[in-house]
């Protein structure tokens, strides 16, 4: 193996190649070669570091100087300065606090704690050897000498919640399928992500797509089963090449396949994509549709663990959830525990996105507050304006006012202030954003994605929209506030599943918070005299 | 039963030849070993489109329903629900401008009006030239650089409108191989 005196990494993903990452590192291969440094710097490919609004990152290592906005003419500049005199180019230095937080650390006591995300930005995703290094394929290893009771024993100890926005217990999961008496059982990855505002299982799959790989083989020797599939969603053409990559080294190291490490063990993973249906995300359209059926939920109960997909016994569990495992498993349920709060152990990746400074993911103990993402971690709202309101949670979601942005954010908190977790979106709108155009796409969201099975939520959400439509129009009538109320309750009582159940949640918590918005659009409406003499 | 041809235009629907059915049997069987015996008609599906110009003719659907061993009324049930999948024509860069709640705060209906403008179709139309199919699309999960969008499997984000023509024109250029 050579051995090179400094690194420069390039973080190559979905985003940054949107902004050129791919040419840049292009010219620095020439750049490093024409001045003859070849056999002293490596270039090396990562997944995101986090930071997506510096244009293209480049990081150098030992040296710890990261570079943001780089275009190609800059390189020729890094090269011959930075690497051949050492002397930092400060033009293009960027305060490293953007992707580990010392900054904030300094102001704030908090940090960045990455269990889930160690290794994304730091390994090339798609070089197996480099994961083993970082104790990769170690856990699994680790479960194998153990009995599968064991395993689950530890996970169950560790607290670990479901990651994907339902909060199930993980250990609880994998024991329902363990002690199901069948031949045939499944562990299927969540990668459906579909949730508007969340790019962190993107992020997962594109910078460390092994962790899936070895945590999803883990628990089919925790529950008996011996196939995986991982259902990723149709648009996510990066994270499906670079899962099967991973897949393909890991088979041919003997990692999956018909003797894992030499135990006996069989395990093996397919890949399945989505067609970009939201519904795939709820756990039995999910698996519908891998039965190659429309994507429309089941009947619960029975539930996946005891009849999920082709009616066996399945794991279903989102990227974030199995990302977790590895580690939980090399450490203990006492380490992982000793992050996050007494309801909620472990860290939790939050997606910033909307009018905020440093737009990105961000990983921290449950516990932390909105306050700290959106100010600490985010650096604020866009040009120093104020809040206008927050998302959390997704479209399947929360929207409140400043109000909330110290309540520490863990699944008890969400239970005593009605604040949604779901799956880590932060999305901050400025003051001036209109909130009601904004409602009226939600619920034209969750009209389009409605699967049409059940009627609350074919009709519901259609006449949301009409309201919400009627209300940015201000052609209300009168009585529709009352009606909406009277709506949001019919679909989260009365609909099938899960999406129909959580759509009122966006306009449920902004009639709590901004009633007067809503007010307004009514005593401002006026009924378009065609429609007062229909009803 | 062979699917008709209601989903498309009249006078569109050619016999299958059998370099199609060559095709088309070859692309069953692959996948199948794929998957370990069993089948996803979704990668199927893709991989249609990208032989049929962005849409799933229905004689071929016919076919294929007959190769996996189902009914065309069970295949067409399962391709109009899928969003990403169509059974009509449509052109030959399929544009997909994400309108959920991060970019929708960060400017997507601008990037909207503006594409309808000028390519002068609304969503869910194709260009006269063929050459553009306008789409509205569910969160595409790159919200860190809102607002966005992706044409065929590329994402363009940070996007405002005078970004647009520079991108059209490069894909037009591109697209004519």
């Amino acid at each position: 193996m050579k051995l090179f005196s400094t690194q420069i990494i390039v973080p190559v993903d979905s985003n940054s190649v949107l902004q050129g990452a791919l040419e840049i590192r292009h010219v620095l291969e020439e750049t490093i070669a024409k001045f003859n440094l070849g056999s002293q710097v490596s270039v090396v490919e990562t997944g995101s570091l986090g930071i997506y609004d510096r244009g293209v990152v480049l990081a150098v290592f030992p040296d710890d100087v990261y570079y943001g906005n780089v275009i190609p003419s800059d390189v020729e500049e890094i090269v011959t300065e930075h690497l051949l005199k050492g002397r930092v180019v400060s033009r293009l230095a960027i305060d490293r606090s953007l992707s580990f937080k010392r900054l904030v650390e300094k102001e704030s006591g908090k940090s960045q704690q990455k269990i889930v995300l160690r290794n994304a930005g730091l390994i090339d995703p798609e070089n197996i050897d480099e994961y083993i290094a970082r104790d990769g394929y170690g856990a699994l290893a680790k479960a194998l000498a153990m009995q599968p009771g064991e395993v689950i024993q530890i996970l169950t100890d560790s607290k670990l919640q479901g990651r994907g926005g339902a909060g199930f217990p993980t250990g609880l999961k994998w024991a329902m399928v363990a002690k199901e008496q069948s031949e045939e059982k499944y562990i299927v990855c969540n990668a459906d992500e579909g949730e508007p505002g969340t790019f962190k299982d993107r992020l997962i799959l594109e910078g460390d797509p092994h962790s899936i790989v070895e945590a999803m083989t883990i628990a089919g020797y925790a529950t008996g089963a011996h196939v995986g599939i991982a259902y990723v969603r149709g648009e996510y053409f990066m994270s499906i090449a670079r899962l099967k990559k991973a897949i393909k080294d890991a088979q041919a190291y003997g990692l999956l396949g018909d003797d894992i490490l030499g135990t006996g063990f069989k395990f093996d993973i397919e890949v399945y994509r989505g067609g970009g249906a939201y519904v795939c995300g709820e756990e039995f359209a999910l698996l519908e549709s891998i039965e190659n059926r429309r994507g429309e939920p089941r009947n619960k109960p029975p539930f996946p663990p005891q009849q999920g997909l082709f009616s066996k016994p399945t794991v279903v569990n989102n990227v974030e959830t199995f990302a977790n495992v590895p580690s939980i498993l090399l450490n203990g349920s006492d380490w992982f525990k000793s992050f996050g709060t007494p309801s909620s152990a472990g860290t939790k990746v939050f997606s910033l996105s909307g009018d905020i400074v440093n737009r990105g993911i961000v990983e921290v103990p449950f516990g932390v507050t909105l306050r700290e993402l959106i100010y600490d971690f985010g650096g604020g709202v866009k040009g120093g304006k104020h809040i206008g309101f927050i998302q959390t949670g997704g479209s399947a979601g929360t929207v409140l006012n400043d109000k909330y942005l110290d309540i520490p954010l863990d699944f008890a908190s969400m239970k005593a202030y009605n604040v949604s977790i779901g799956s880590g979106v932060v999305l901050v709108a400025a003051s001036d954003v209109p909130l009601l155009p904004f409602l009226a796409e939600v619920a034209h969201f969750f009209w389009h994605e409605s699967c049409g099975k059940c009627t609350p939520c074919r009709e519901g959400t259609l006449q949301v929209k009409a309201i919400m439509d009627a209300l940015v129009n201000r052609t209300a009538d009168p009585a529709s506030l009352q009606r909406l109320g009277v709506l949001l309750n019919l679909l989260s009582d009365t609909s099938f599943c899960g999406l129909g159940q959580a759509a009122p949640l966006a306009f449920e918590s902004a009639l709590r918070n901004f009633q007067s918005e809503f007010d307004t659009a009514l005593a401002e409406s006026h009924v378009p005299e065609t429609c007062q003499e229909e009803t | 039963m062979e699917l008709d041809n209601v989903t498309r235009p009249a006078g569109q629907a050619q016999p299958l030849s059998d370099e199609d059915k060559r095709f088309l049997r070859e692309l069953v069987e692959t996948n199948r070993i794929e998957h370990h015996g069993r089948l996803s008609y979704m990668d199927i599906m893709f991989d249609l489109e990208h032989r049929y110009g962005n849409s799933l003719p229905g004689p071929v659907l016919g076919e294929v329903a007959r190769l996996v061993g189902t009914s065309p009324a069970q295949l067409n049930g399962f391709v109009t629900f899928y969003t990403m999948l169509s059974t009509t024509p449509r052109g030959k860069h399929v544009i997909r401008v994400c309108t959920s709640g991060p970019c929708h705060v960060s400017g997507a209906p601008a990037i909207l009006s503006s594409l309808r403008q000028l390519l002068g179709v609304d969503i869910g139309e194709t260009t006269p030239d063929g050459m553009f199919a306008l789409e509205a699309s569910s969160c595409l999960g790159i919200c860190g650089v809102s607002p966005t969008l992706m044409i065929d499997d590329d994402a363009y984000g940070n996007l405002t409108p005078e970004d647009l023509p520079r991108i059209l024109n490069a894909k037009r250029a591109g697209g004519t191989q």
